[in-house]
């Protein structure tokens, strides 16, 4: 067994251990703040286990060990449904970004450790209402305010920010330079003064993004990662700490096993849906287009395993697998028919087809909505030209409304 | 799992790719769709030279003891420039037929010629769009083949067919001289694939005795064959994705490159990820030879690749807007090249069936 098998298997029974008290069914029934509560004992668990910060630096409460190390244990957890989505933006992104670039480092030091048990969450506030998948677009205002900065705006879509402690934010302070170059990057601590955090409810019920409102919050110069004007760099540094992240050819959505399962158990006009040619092109279609997902993220991973970085293509996983995992869910909700109007909103979208259809447009949009990552692939891996853009070199306030 | 190909597996693609684009172009290609049972034969001689007839037969036999990455390297090369002639598949299928499941006298009779390529061999198995059909057209009956199969791939030029016969018992393995029988050859829409009807009468044929359960070892033969022709779609599915790239940056409409479009990008960035797909699940299935999921691996290739030839080569198209209709610029010739490979070694349908057998558990 290679070495990378070896922490597989030692962390896949670590996890068998931890299902019986953090499990899919230990979480049934919970509510919110119930399973927010057992999240947070799991998450210190990991961290007592030497399983939270898995490729972070020692000296920060990490492991020191690599991507592959981190993919292996985030890909064995995925089966188990446990409670880590409340960590999955803090830990993904802003807490990395906070190691990087925070400038006073007892502070990190002390803040990184707080995360890592679970302790303190910390979201990251970039969309906001004029500008999503356009975020150098951004309104939130920083203007100088004695030796600190004095925060204006509104940003939205912000996950879990109703738990977080803190947060990381980008904000223009200058609105007389081109939008990429007016920005300044700073956190900000989520519970001071002038700081309101509003639930979105979503299509499928659920409530973890949020409306943030900034009324003259003030924040120190000490708050700021960034030159005053470089915070788009840093932005994009953020966006790119999670490009090895543990992928799901399924979308995130249900084993294509359960529908062939749904498929057996179901008929179409008195004959077996599983014999229909209909169905089982789906079936077909769908094994290969995971399949070959699946192929790609294991030569990713052999080629990190050689020292190599992985080539382009995963960024494919996303934009293929959410958008079929749409299709198969309507096409699993036609297949029970009218018993298909059943929903329970509680329900996993890796188990339940009406969950997981429902949910699916988010999965879309989230993250790089599909056609900012077919422009990203045509762009930056075929070397097509940038759209037409007509606010570019413009002075962000000369960019008409 | 899956692989990653080592330095001499890289440099086989560098030096096929170099050799090709020296020595094929489609201005040689062109002229072959409007003549019958003509094949490219400078490619077949480069074949040759280049040991690519014997790259995946083993070394007692003539061969190079490699396998079915390796050669599939070959064929996603050959699939870009426009392979002149089938039988880099073809042949391969028929040999493995005869090393796997022939007597030594016929791996001796046989293997060497079709290893330096001197020999080509034909697949005659298919009935219309039935792949393997479960009462074939052909009969064996004491060592002679009779009956009438259409639309054999290489069969107006081949030497020797393994021919999925019908056997007293039920189906069975065999292989025939095909200056024995009678050749129609069917005018096509991509004639240097050199079809042909094939009719025997009074054939001389020897089954091959160690096949085993014949369906079984058919489809074997036919998956090898699947994950080749697989690579090669994804070899011209690439060729034409860049084609469509190169065009889109440099044809300008109301004052900008096309590519700019977001109709146009899009479009080609779609093609990328059925290009990826496809390779992605090639080179996972070549390495999957002689595994318990090889047939399951085989289908998703197939699968993937045939749709990204022939997306490719619609789209290919559509992005050149007028230019890419003429005769001249030759991306018909993928255009065809990707419907005929399509129902070369069983079509889409054929391999989705076989593919849901197994992940239902039907398929014994």
């Amino acid at each position: 067994m290679s070495n990378l098998e070896t922490y597989r298997a030692k962390a896949a029974a670590w996890l068998e251990t931890m299902v019986p008290t953090f499990g899919r069914d230990a979480r049934r029934g919970l509510s919110e703040a119930d399973d927010l509560a057992l999240a947070r004992r799991y998450q210190n668990a990991k961290f007592e286990a030497g399983y939270a910060g898995i490729n972070w630096p020692v000296e920060y409460g990490g492991q020191g060990l690599g991507h592959l190390e981190k993919v292996t244990f985030d890909s064995e957890e995925m089966k188990h449904g446990f409670p880590s989505v409340y960590f999955g933006i803090s830990l993904g992104m802003p807490v990395p970004v906070l190691m990087q670039f925070g400038s006073d480092r007892e502070f990190v030091k002390e803040r990184v450790l707080k995360a890592l048990r679970g302790d303190e969450i910390w979201c990251q506030l970039f969309s906001e209402p004029a500008g999503g998948s356009d975020l150098a677009g951004l309104r939130t205002r920083a203007e100088t305010d004695g030796n600190g900065w004095k925060l204006n705006g509104q940003k939205v879509w912000t996950s879990w920010a109703q738990y977080s402690d803190y947060g990381v934010i980008v904000a223009r302070t200058d609105p007389n330079v081109p939008k990429h170059k007016g920005l300044t990057y700073f956190w900000v601590d989520m519970k001071a003064p002038g700081v309101t955090v509003r639930p979105i409810k979503l299509a499928g019920g659920d409530s973890h993004v949020n409306e943030v409102f900034f009324d003259d919050v003030k924040i120190g110069d000490d708050h700021r990662m960034s030159p005053v004007g470089g915070g788009f760099a840093v932005a994009m540094a953020t966006l790119m700490i999670e490009r090895y992240v543990a992928t799901d050819s399924a979308g995130f959505g249900p084993h294509l096993d359960l529908f062939i399962d749904l498929a057996k158990a179901t008929g179409i006009n008195g004959k077996p849906a599983i014999a229909d040619g209909r169905i089982r092109q789906q079936i077909a279609r769908n094994f290969a287009m995971r399949n070959g997902l699946n192929a790609i993220t294991a030569r990713a991973m052999l080629m990190m395993q050689a020292g190599m970085v992985p080539g382009p293509e995963g960024s494919l996983n996303k934009l293929v697998s959410v958008r079929s995992r749409q299709k198969l869910s309507e096409l699993a909700i036609d297949l029970q028919g009218s018993d298909g109007f059943a929903f329970d909103d509680h329900a996993s979208q890796k188990e339940d087809w009406t969950s997981s259809w429902i949910n699916a447009p988010t999965g879309r949009i989230a993250g790089g909505a599909d056609e900012m990552l077919l422009n990203t692939i045509a762009e930056k891996i075929l070397g097509l030209p940038q759209d037409h853009r007509p606010d570019k070199g413009v002075p962000f306030n000369q960019i008409p409304a | 799992m899956s692989i990653l190909y080592d330095e001499g597996q890289q440099a086989i693609a560098t030096e096929t790719r170099r050799v090709l684009e020296a020595r094929i172009n489609k201005d040689d290609l062109l002229p072959l769709l409007e003549t019958t049972g003509a094949y490219h034969e400078g490619f077949w001689t480069l074949a040759k030279e280049q040991g690519w007839t014997a790259l995946a037969l083993p070394e007692s036999q003539g061969g190079l003891g490699l396998g079915l990455v390796e050669l599939g390297l070959v064929a996603h090369q050959a699939g870009r420039t426009l392979s002149g002639a089938p039988f880099l598949t073809s042949s391969y299928g028929v040999a493995k037929a005869i090393e796997l499941y022939g007597s030594d006298a016929q791996k001796a009779r046989w293997l060497p010629g079709l290893a330096n390529g001197e020999a080509v061999g034909a697949i005659a198995f298919a009935s219309g769009a039935n792949a393997l059909p479960a009462r074939p057209d052909i009969g064996l009956d004491g060592g002679r083949l009779d009956g009438r199969i259409s639309g054999v791939t290489a069969g107006s030029v081949a030497d020797v067919a393994l021919v999925y016969a019908r056997g007293p018992d039920g189906p069975v393995l065999a292989i025939a001289e095909l200056a024995n029988a009678e050749r129609g050859i069917v005018p096509s829409f991509d004639n240097s694939r050199c079809v042909a009807d094939l009719h025997f009468g009074g054939t001389p044929a020897e089954a091959l005795s160690r096949a085993g359960p014949a369906p079984g070892a058919a489809l074997h033969i036919l998956a090898l064959q699947a994950v080749i022709t697989a690579h090669e779609q994804t070899g011209g599915a690439e060729a034409l994705m860049e084609i469509a790239r190169d065009y889109a940056i440099t044809r300008r409409a109301f004052g900008q490159v096309i590519g700019a479009f977001q109709s146009v990008k899009h479009r080609i960035a779609e093609l990328y990820g059925l290009v990826e797909l496809a390779r992605a699940n090639c080179i996972h299935a070549a390495s999957r030879e002689g595994e318990d999921d090889f047939i399951t691996a085989a289908a998703a290739a197939r699968l993937s690749a045939t749709d990204a030839y022939d997306t490719a080569a619609r789209d290919c198209i559509q992005i050149h807007g007028g230019i890419g209709v003429t005769w001249e610029i030759g991306l018909h010739l993928h255009m065809r090249r990707a419907r005929s490979l399509a129902i070369e070694q069983g079509n889409s349908l054929f391999w989705e069936d076989i593919l849901v057998d197994r992940l239902t558990g039907e398929a014994a």
